[in-house]
């Protein structure tokens, strides 16, 4: 998928970033809500907390997009697996919070666990890792890193530094002292 | 990931002596083989390169599980058990971030952070600041952001170590500080990182084992999680509540400072200018989370653990959370697993302080001197010089107060994350982003992280529950970082170096 770009200001700007540098406000924006709400004389509301369930996942996801986010070519296939693990956030964060304390000596367990502690444990725990690293992996080549990229970098930065080895005699770090 | 200051503030509680022969033995044979991997190490360490980022030479296997061993600090095995043995389940939001964070770094920071690094020769993270934005000033406030967090980090380390030390070899609390300082800076200074690589190579590995056969241990003597988890629902159901006995607003905020946080620590950030390859970074996450995952049985078994085994009557009940490590690996587990376990929270420290005392020397010898527009001329002397004196401040640091170090200890997780996260990882992805907003970011952070720290610790006012100086920070500095960035969005084209602007779009 492409995602229409332009200069702006002499900065590129793309849709799928700017959409998600908005999210990651927000989501900030939720949780700095929240937490100004817990200073309140009456004690934390029982809002609080859901700004936070709320925007702990989108800020994740929103940045995780950003970084994601290859040129004008926004996420492509990993649209799926970062939308997963978000909503697993959320529904997980979600179902901590609405699910009734109801663990007890006769609770049936979830793979020896309660069911809200599986839910926490098993699924915000464990989930995104069978899913993330995977996705990373399986779209690595095409969504974050080629050769060429790395040969496209490595010309660059020699003309870099051949332009500052004109005017300051030496490179920066590259210096053998012993 | 870990909160390695906060935490380990929580080892200057005593530990129980485990000075047994065969818990010497091992201990023993510990410290032989850091030091035979470190005359090694120093036999290759040239040039500066070298001594701050293994010349950028370390394969995909020995970075991950050094960057496993340095985030996860000696916290994962005393501490943090002891921390869900007091507060149940509500302890785990520090570590369930482990499931995003490793992806959401290489996503945001390895590739981008790698490839600065192979167009500019960077060798810190400051150095990373100052290329994107083209701004000695911001480099030098981050740095000098970094090197406050690293004076409270080193003190807490360097105590932790004589704790351990102590607890092995029964030799004081104040030689324990000297030897583990000792031993740490003998392979910082000669070997610099790339000692600190491979040893972090061999504490990781022994941190990973001794982790799983106590994971494997405690299910087996308490007949299976199921088992476990009847015995403390039994007595203390609220123990296994998705927040323990915390408020979920201070579980949501653990989760939250430990994931979006991790952005900002430099002593695992640092690492990916380190991997030989770029392309290698394809199964760094996936092989990072699952160490992680390994190291971590630990911190839940022993934590769920050890509570079972005190309500059901099979312990002894603890003088205090901290000894849920300790009280089962001397009252029931084999002794060989215990003495294998103390050597894994002694290797813990060290690998964690030997990388704070490199990125600080770096600081020093480099970021600060080129803020100022001067170069230090031989940078791996000065480094290793530099290398010298930290360790041995901070080990003199640690012989001051409990309290003192306890302080220092408590804001470096979040003062990384406040100033970094946003200048750092954010910038490196949004063109947008502007030197000012980054300045100002830096200094909310810093600024924000030491007011709140400091005025809480002297108890001018107390935190409600759930909401910490760190999250206030972080929230902070991002709402600054990108409310600045907006005001002076006219100046961010102006700042972008074109390998810089390419590195950014790739």
């Amino acid at each position: 998928m492409t995602d229409p770009a332009r200069s702006q200001g002499g900065v590129t700007v793309d849709l799928t970033r700017r959409a998600s540098l908005v999210a990651l406000f927000a989501g900030i924006a939720a949780i700095a809500v929240g937490y100004a709400a817990a200073f309140k004389s009456a004690g934390t509301p029982g809002w609080a907390p859901w700004l936070l369930a709320l925007g702990i996942p989108v800020a994740l996801g929103a940045i995780m997009v950003l970084g994601a986010a290859r040129g004008r070519r926004g996420i492509g296939q990993l649209k799926l697996p970062l939308a997963f693990v978000v909503v697993v956030l959320v529904i997980g964060f979600g179902a901590a919070l609405a699910l009734p304390a109801t663990e007890g000596p006769l609770s049936q367990l979830w793979l020896g666990m309660p069911a809200r502690a599986a839910i926490v444990i098993y699924g915000i725990g464990l989930l995104p890792i069978i899913v993330l690293p995977v996705a990373y992996a399986l779209t690595f080549e095409t969504q974050t890193l080629s050769a060429e990229d790395v040969e496209q970098v490595r010309a660059l930065g020699r003309r870099y530094q051949s332009r500052n080895e004109g005017t300051e005699g030496t490179s920066r770090n590259d210096v053998t002292h012993d | 990931m870990i909160e390695s200051g906060r935490i380990d503030a929580l080892l200057q509680v005593a530990l129980p002596s485990a000075a047994q022969p065969a818990v010497i033995t091992v201990g023993l044979a510990y410290f032989a083989v850091v030091v035979a991997i470190s005359i090694w190490a120093a036999r290759r360490t040239r040039t500066a390169s070298d001594f701050f980022v293994a010349g950028k030479g370390i394969g995909l296997i020995a970075l991950t599980v050094a960057s496993v061993s340095v985030s996860v600090s000696g916290f994962a095995f005393i501490g943090g058990p002891g921390f869900i043995y007091a507060v149940g389940l509500g302890a785990m939001w520090i570590v369930l971030p482990a499931a995003v964070t490793n992806v959401m770094g290489a996503w945001v920071l390895a590739k981008r952070m790698r490839l600065l690094g192979e167009a500019r020769s960077l060798i810190t993270v400051p150095d990373a600041i100052g290329a994107r934005y083209r701004s000695p000033a911001a480099q030098g406030l981050s740095a000098v952001a970094i090197l406050v967090g690293i004076v409270g980090y080193m003190a807490t380390n360097a105590l932790a170590m004589g704790v351990v030390i102590n607890a092995i070899f029964g030799v004081g609390l104040g030689w324990g500080i000297w030897i583990g300082m000792g031993v740490t800076l003998a392979y910082s200074a000669s070997g610099g990182i790339l000692a600190g690589i491979y040893n972090d190579v061999f504490q990781g590995t022994l941190m990973a084992i001794a982790s799983v056969l106590v994971f494997l241990f405690v299910l087996g003597f308490g007949g299976g999680l199921g088992d476990i988890s009847r015995v403390i629902l039994s007595h203390d159901p609220a123990f296994l509540g998705p927040w323990g006995k915390l408020t979920p607003l201070a579980a949501l905020s653990f989760f939250f400072v430990f994931s979006m946080g991790s952005l900002g620590q430099p002593q695992a950030v640092h690492k990916y200018y380190m991997l030989r390859d770029p392309l290698q970074l394809k199964w760094y996450p996936l092989l990072k989370t699952l160490g992680l995952v390994l190291v971590l049985l630990l911190y839940f078994s022993v934590g769920v653990g050890v509570k079972a085994f005190v309500l059901n009557g099979r312990l002894a009940p603890l003088t205090s959370p901290d000894q849920a490590t300790p009280a089962l690996l001397l009252s029931v587990t084999p002794i060989i697993l215990a003495a294998l376990v103390f050597s894994g929270i002694a290797a813990a420290t060290m690998s964690a302080a030997n990388s704070f005392i490199n990125i600080g020397a770096a600081i020093v010898t480099h970021d600060l001197p080129v803020a100022f527009g001067k170069r230090v001329s031989n940078e791996l002397r000065w480094g290793r010089a530099m290398t010298i004196l930290i360790a041995v401040a901070a080990a003199i640091t640690a012989q001051q107060s409990g309290a003192m170090v306890a302080f220092l200890g408590i804001f470096g997780w979040g003062l990384f994350a406040s100033t970094l996260v946003p200048a750092l990882a954010v910038g490196l992805n949004w063109q947008g982003a502007t030197r000012a907003g980054a300045i100002a970011s830096i200094a909310t952070g810093l600024i924000v992280t030491l007011a709140l720290e400091t005025t809480a610790y002297r108890k001018v006012f107390t935190f409600p529950a759930g909401v910490t100086a760190s999250a206030v920070a972080m929230v902070s500095s991002f709402l600054v970082f990108f409310v600045v960035s907006w005001l002076t969005r006219r100046s961010a084209a102006a700042e972008l170096d074109p390998d810089v602007r390419l590195v950014m779009e790739l």
